[in-house]
């Protein structure tokens, strides 16, 4: 998409005889190349993982032991059924999609109070949510422990959903999004009688599928890649999610049974999901990125 | 402005905040008032807690162990904050320079964003392991004993890549949006005026850029000390002593392994003040900008 911007801004400019952008900072050889190195050493890691977890046991010592073995399907089945990654992949595809669905929810609810209502102290209420950002996890995970434990709810989905489903960015990006919405139509909404729920639901959501695109791929990644909280409050396998279950398995590989290309199998798994959410949805991700930052 | 508010019922507006305030309130707040309650007392499992004031505090102004943590998650903050910043800044600006093949470039560089911590962790695990790492036999070939799991500089180094290799893809999507924003005829009159290549980069784009440069570097900032927990966990535990035993795993282990939850309330406390700190500068710095219109 940015090359054909970039195509028609430089073929506007050539029709009007402006020849200025269209060759003088034209990339060289080299910026190609320099490119061609750092997309490389971004690559390479992963390019390694997915290579070695093709292989019989997984031992590459040098980078001639960088070809693809013929193992792929025998790996991945014995990471998924026997190592019960299949379990661990489940568990944090259902606690990913509780937390998106649960936050957009209830911050489309919240975005829309602070918007299209006009009641006191509506401020406060938008400072009082902005003001949860300070308390991340490690502030508060103490007294969240012994709270899940009070609750009952340790070892549960429960504990690695309900804390997360109050959101202080989705509700910012949300009221952001909603205040570019064009005043015209919300006043024709409001002259046609049309009520809250109605509105939410034919005027305010059609208005925003982008915006709600974008900010479920940033919650997705979010809540899938969460380490410390599921570590500390899970400790039953059968519950683990995918990024703390690849630490049992590595405590495997160092305890002898396991060979490391289970791990890389494991890991290559773990990375899937989000990484094929964001390369499909990468339009809207980066639309409500900007949003973001304004 | 006004025109968008257009409701008034009280009930409703409370209705639709009340998810997220009640969510907010239980598994935010509340746990907070908690840590600093907690804080003041000698607390640990299965004794009552007894009422000790200043104690816990006094015991980290005191503690030498604490005080290198504090200073090493400094350095590390600092390492990962300017290399991040550097890095993904070159990136872009060779991505914004070439005029064929953006799209491919860019994803192929914005992709860790998607990236688990975890899996960014092991695979760094496995390519630099000091017997076993693909890398370490090159790397050796330069002269260099790749010792990481008993060197502590090492150590950190390795940590520390891992960390900044998982932030480029973040950094890089703010860093393009900016830079496509600079006006074409800014770089034409550079370019008149002589100005190329990595000069137009520093003395040009990065001046324009310093809001979206600022937001990144208090984003990484606070990446550095929350986000970077699985590295540190997988990669070394903290070690070798202490080598890379930063704020947030000192106090993961404060908490769950030697579980004195009254000091480590003390110890969250203090990354509280961190993080805050941290916003506030933030959002002075934004508001001075906006009134550029930046």
């Amino acid at each position: 998409m940015v090359e054909l911007l970039q195509y028609a801004k430089r073929r506007a400019g050539a029709l009007r005889g402006d020849h200025a952008t269209e060759t003088t900072h034209g990339a060289s050889a080299g910026t190609h190349l320099q490119l061609w190195l750092l997309v490389f050493a971004v690559v390479f890691p992963i390019a390694v993982a997915l290579i070695v977890s093709t292989k019989e046991t997984g031992v590459v010592t040098s980078l001639g032991d960088l070809v693809p073995g013929s193992y792929a399907v025998e790996n991945y089945r014995e990471a998924l059924v026997d190592y019960r990654f299949g379990r661990f992949m489940w568990n944090s595809l259902a606690m990913s999609l509780v937390i998106v669905v649960g936050k957009l929810i209830v911050s489309v609810f919240a975005a829309m109070a602070i918007v299209y209502y006009r009641v006191p102290y509506k401020d406060l209420v938008f400072l009082f949510i902005l003001f949860t950002l300070l308390l991340p996890v490690p502030v508060r995970f103490i007294p969240l422990f012994q709270l899940m434990n009070d609750l009952g709810w340790s070892n549960t989905i429960l504990a690695i959903t309900v804390p997360y489903i109050a959101s202080a960015t989705t509700v910012f990006i949300l009221r952001q999004h909603f205040l570019s919405i064009p005043t015209s139509i919300v006043e024709t909404a409001k002259i046609d009688g049309v009520g809250p729920l109605r509105f939410m639901l034919f005027v305010l959501l059609p208005m925003s599928k982008g915006v709600l695109v974008g900010v479920s791929i940033i919650m997705f990644v979010y809540a899938w890649n969460q380490y410390l909280w599921p570590l500390i409050i899970i400790d039953s396998e059968a519950n683990q999610v995918a990024q703390v279950g690849l630490q049992l398995l590595q405590g495997d590989v160092q305890g002898g049974q396991l060979s490391w290309s289970l791990v890389m199998a494991g890991s290559t798994l773990t990375l899937l999901p989000p990484l094929l959410l964001m390369i499909v949805f990468r339009k809207p991700l980066l639309e409500t990125f900007s949003i973001q930052q304004k | 402005m006004s025109t968008r508010e257009i409701f008034d019922s009280r009930i409703e507006s409370g209705l639709l905040l009340l998810p997220t305030l009640l969510v907010s309130v239980v598994f935010l707040y509340y746990p907070t008032a908690l840590a600093v309650r907690t804080s003041f007392f000698d607390s640990s499992f299965g004794q009552a807690d007894e009422f000790v004031g200043l104690k816990n505090y006094v015991t980290l102004l005191t503690d030498s162990g604490y005080h290198s943590s504090l200073l090493l998650s400094v350095v590390f903050a600092l390492v990962v904050v300017v290399g991040v910043i550097a890095v993904s800044l070159y990136l872009t600006f060779l991505i914004h320079e070439v005029d064929t093949g953006q799209g491919v470039y860019l994803i192929s560089v914005i992709w860790p964003y998607a990236l688990p911590p975890a899996v960014g962790a092991l695979v760094f695990l496995f390519i630099a392991h000091p017997t076993l790492g693909v890398l370490t036999g090159p790397i050796e070939a330069l002269g260099v004993d790749v010792d990481w799991f008993n060197d502590g500089p090492q150590a950190f180094v390795v940590v520390a890549l891992a960390a900044i290799w998982k932030q480029i893809g973040y950094n890089v999507i703010f860093m393009i949006a900016a830079m496509n924003n600079i006006p074409d005829t800014l770089t034409e009159t550079a370019e008149l005026d002589g100005v190329g290549g990595i000069r137009r980069l520093v003395s040009v784009y990065v001046p324009i850029m310093t809001p979206t440069l600022f937001f990144l570097v208090i984003i990484n900032t606070i990446y550095a000390f929350f986000s970077t927990f699985a590295f540190v966990d997988l990669l070394t535990s903290g070690g070798p002593s202490n080598a890379t035993n930063i704020l947030i795993f000192d106090l993961y282990q404060e908490g769950f392994s030697f579980f004195n939850f009254g000091v480590a309330s003390a110890k969250s406390v203090v990354l509280f003040l961190v993080v805050g700190v941290l916003m506030f500068v933030q959002f002075r710095v934004t508001d001075e900008y906006s009134y550029y219109g930046a």
